[in-house]
């Protein structure tokens, strides 16, 4: 359970990276043009000659901050969507559709609760705000998440409905953003209730940090932290920033209130010495761990990841690194290792916590406009001088700060294995099965699966296999299928899938299924996905066969027995010693699907390749793998050792023959070492093909099992 | 009669799988479908001929389309070699 719990945690992290990538370019732009544009600083430094509304470059900077908070403003529906498509398991397009359904259902549903109360007016402060202009719930990150993991968990469970026929349209896929609506709108009217119950207790946390001093300062840190991830930390820190919560004062003959509110009041007036340090306690505790820690904890997850990963994880990290240095953005940073490993999230929290703690403890007065980075140290810490600020503390405890949460990170990740970026386990790579793991595979399986596999395997086989796809989708009523090869495709297969036809036009292909069409093309690629699509035969079996046989009238099944006379009867013998294998179970399409003839193909036991009958060599490979010859009846034959060893460009062959020499049946022709070529992944699977095949009326294999190099293998009748 | 020249991308040339997809190609038409490498001239359906051309990477052939349906066997010529070689 645990585990599981764990697991799916990581995918929630992982499923975060898509959103998470976006945030340092956001915040650069919110960062850089907010300060610059921000009245407070341009009044402090005199900009207001260069930076005025209306010029061009406080233009410039608007559109910056504009767009750059566009992002952060709509981080709910980002990670709604997000969310989404990281923990679908397929169809990925239609959970981030219904993810950003059920948040914009969720949210509306909200707002007609809150319009129905009497209005923003009878909500408690701070408590509500826009989401795409729709007046919701502060429901911060932490809604869109709510969204993207229940819409997850809605389509992967059904995906793939069958409806009864009459509502067959609606099914598969195209249930999943029906049954998202409708969840979504019940979970809005739960969380209507819900949430403001969660932001109560909140604020009560609030009036408990102002009356406990130093320690208090920690908590505030703390929970500033701590509720980052649910979108609360607003409701918790902005009393504090802007309401009597946080402290008022008399500045210049005003009455101000709220932290931020008092330091900028300050900044603004002449007579201020020293900056309050019981107004800056909410804000300077963030340099430290944004400008130092932060990046320093960066720095131990790129250390810790694996070497191969470290160049992709470097950059992710090194520009969340950035972005938290510089603009005190600390969400794309703080999200890599917030899922995977909450543990460190904790300790970042309490570490976070004694930040704010030691700047109140050290005096230090540096405000910000929104957030601890070295814009703002710079703005109104360094430029304020020392003696106003005591922004050197900063300094200071930040270098502190840097080494111990580089040590403390980099000992909890490797010390409990933590599975911060560059560390995860590998995703399954696609592997090569065995044809005895499929067997193993199926034969575990129940029998009611076996039924939809059948189905899926007649229609790829049907379309030619999974490499002739190049584009698969579907419309109302018809599976459109893009083919590389239209002449791979077997209309008799499709019918037997329960296609009531099937429409070519050129490479495109339409095989219609009737409304049940999105149910079929979802299986076909959880199909195509799966190991058993490489095994099509074996799954199909025996009444498909029959069918392709006698649809092409090429192959003559062995067992008819056909009285054949000499005359008309050529034979070509095995060409190797070893075991036969069927020309349709060799694991390369170009030969399983008889594109470069029929014949058989063997599985040599010793490296050597030998003439199957009396003829004429007419081309060696220059790559030595393969070799054509033709026999002196005229019979065209390619001998091809291995799969896909053209790639050893000649290695590990060695050739007996040239074109044009006439040779013995039984000459040795090639010789390979078979082992350095197996150890270099190679089958060694070695097809006799007839090339031409349509020159004959039949070619049937007669070959089985183990045989030596000589017996007869073909029979060709003319 | 329709033709156009073309010059080997795949690193391998043609070799057996190539081969035996243009040979597949090939005979899908009416019309002949020339090879021509170095002076050499065989028939695109004739696998065993193809091979025997021995083309490899940076080669240039000619393809040479004649018949009744030669406007389309040019086009999807012209697209199979873009395509896999």
């Amino acid at each position: 359970m645990k585990d599981k719990i764990f697991g799916v945690l990581q995918r929630v992290g992982r499923s975060f990276m898509l959103p998470i990538a976006l945030l340092p370019v956001a915040g650069l732009l919110l960062g850089i043009g907010s300060s610059f544009t921000n009245p407070t600083t341009i009044e402090t430094y005199h900009l207001g000659k260069v930076i005025y509304e209306g010029g061009l470059f406080y233009t410039i900077l608007d559109i910056m901050s504009k767009t750059g908070s566009a992002v952060f403003d709509n981080l709910a529906l980002l990670f709604a969507m997000g969310v989404s498509i990281g923990m679908a398991k397929k169809e990925k397009e239609v959970a981030a559709l219904s993810g950003a359904i059920a948040f914009l259902v969720m949210n509306t549903a909200i707002s007609a609760l809150i319009a129905a109360k009497g209005g923003v007016e009878t909500m408690a402060e701070n408590s509500t705000t826009s989401v795409l202009g729709i007046t919701t719930l502060q429901m911060g990150v932490f809604g869109g998440i709510l969204v993207g993991l229940g819409v997850a968990a809605l389509h992967n469970k059904f995906y793939k409905i069958e409806l009864p026929q009459v509502l067959s349209f609606f099914g598969g896929t195209r249930f999943v953003p029906i049954v998202a609506t409708v969840t979504y709108l019940l979970v809005g009217i739960v969380m209507f209730y819900l949430w403001p119950i969660v932001q109560l207790g909140i604020s009560k946390l609030g009036v408990l940090v102002l009356n406990s001093g130093y320690v208090g300062t920690w908590i505030y840190g703390i929970l500033e932290r701590a509720l980052i991830p649910f979108g609360l930390h607003h409701v918790f820190y902005m009393p504090f920033w802007q309401t009597e919560l946080g402290g008022s004062m008399v500045i210049d003959g005003n009455l101000v209130t709220g932290a931020q509110n008092i330091f900028f009041a300050e900044l603004a007036s002449k007579s201020t010495t020293v900056f309050s340090v019981s107004a800056t306690r909410f804000m300077s505790g963030k340099f430290p761990f944004m400008i130092f820690g932060l990046p320093a904890a960066a720095f131990a997850m790129y250390r810790a990841a694996r070497p191969e990963k470290k160049k992709v994880v470097g950059s992710l990290l090194l520009s969340a690194a950035l972005t938290s240095m510089i603009t005190g953005i600390t969400e794309p940073l703080e999200f890599t290792f917030l899922f995977v490993a909450p543990l460190m999230y904790a300790v970042h929290c309490v570490l976070a916590g004694l930040s704010y703690m030691l700047m109140h403890i050290l005096n230090v007065g540096v405000g910000m406009t929104f957030s601890g980075g070295a814009i703002d140290l710079t703005l109104f810490g360094i430029l304020q001088g020392n003696a106003k600020t005591h922004w050197i503390w900063i300094i200071v405890v930040g270098l502190i700060y840097a080494v111990v949460y580089y040590f403390v990170f980099y000992f909890m990740i490797t010390k409990l294995n933590l599975k911060t970026p560059g560390r995860e386990a590998d995703d399954v790579q696609p592997k090569l099965y065995k044809r005895s793991d499929m067997q193993e595979a199926r034969a575990t399986k129940a029998g009611g699966d076996q039924v939809v596999d059948r189905i899926s395997a007649l229609v790829l086989k049907g379309l030619g296999g999974k490499e002739n796809l190049s584009d698969l989708d579907c419309c109302a009523t018809r599976l459109r299928v893009t083919v590389k090869n239209a002449t791979m495709i077997d209309d008799m297969l499709l019918k037997e899938s329960g296609a009531s036809g099937v429409i070519h036009k050129g490479d495109g292909v339409q095989v219609i299924y009737g409304p049940q069409v999105s149910v079929v093309k979802s299986h076909l690629e959880d199909f195509i996905d799966s190991p058993q699509s490489n095994d099509l035969d074996s799954i199909i079996g025996v009444v498909s066969k029959e069918i392709s046989s006698s649809k092409l009238g090429e192959v003559t099944p062995k067992s008819t027995g056909t009285v054949i006379s000499d005359q008309s009867v050529l034979t070509i013998y095995t060409h190797m010693n070893g075991k036969v294998i069927p020309l349709e179970a060799v694991e390369d399409d170009v030969f399983s699907q008889k594109i470069l003839g029929d014949g058989i193909a063997i599985e040599p036991s010793e490296g050597k390749l030998f003439a199957p009958c009396d003829g004429k060599i007419d081309t060696v490979f220059e790559t030595k793998h393969a070799v054509n010859m033709v026999s002196k009846e005229g019979v065209e034959i390619l001998m091809h050792i291995g799969i896909d060893t053209v790639k050893l460009e000649g290695k590990y062959f060695e050739t007996h023959v040239n074109d044009g020499q006439t040779v013995k049946r039984g000459d040795l022709l090639i010789t390979f070492n078979k082992e350095a070529i197996q150890a270099a992944g190679y089958s060694l699977t070695t097809p006799l093909l007839v090339c031409n095949t349509d020159d004959y009326s039949s070619v049937q294999s007669i070959a089985e099992g183990v045989v030596s190099a000589g017996e007869t293998a073909i029979k060709i009748n003319q | 009669m329709k033709t156009f020249a073309y010059t080997i991308k795949d690193e391998v040339g043609i070799h057996a799988r190539p081969a035996g997809l243009l040979a597949k190609k090939a005979k899908c038409f009416e019309s002949t479908i020339m090879l021509e490498k170095g002076g050499k001239s065989v028939n695109a359906t004739k696998l065993m001929a193809v091979m025997g051309l021995g083309v490899k990477c940076g080669d240039t052939v000619t393809i040479t389309v004649e018949g009744t349906d030669e406007e389309a066997a040019y086009e999807q010529m012209q697209t199979f070699f873009a395509e896999n070689l």
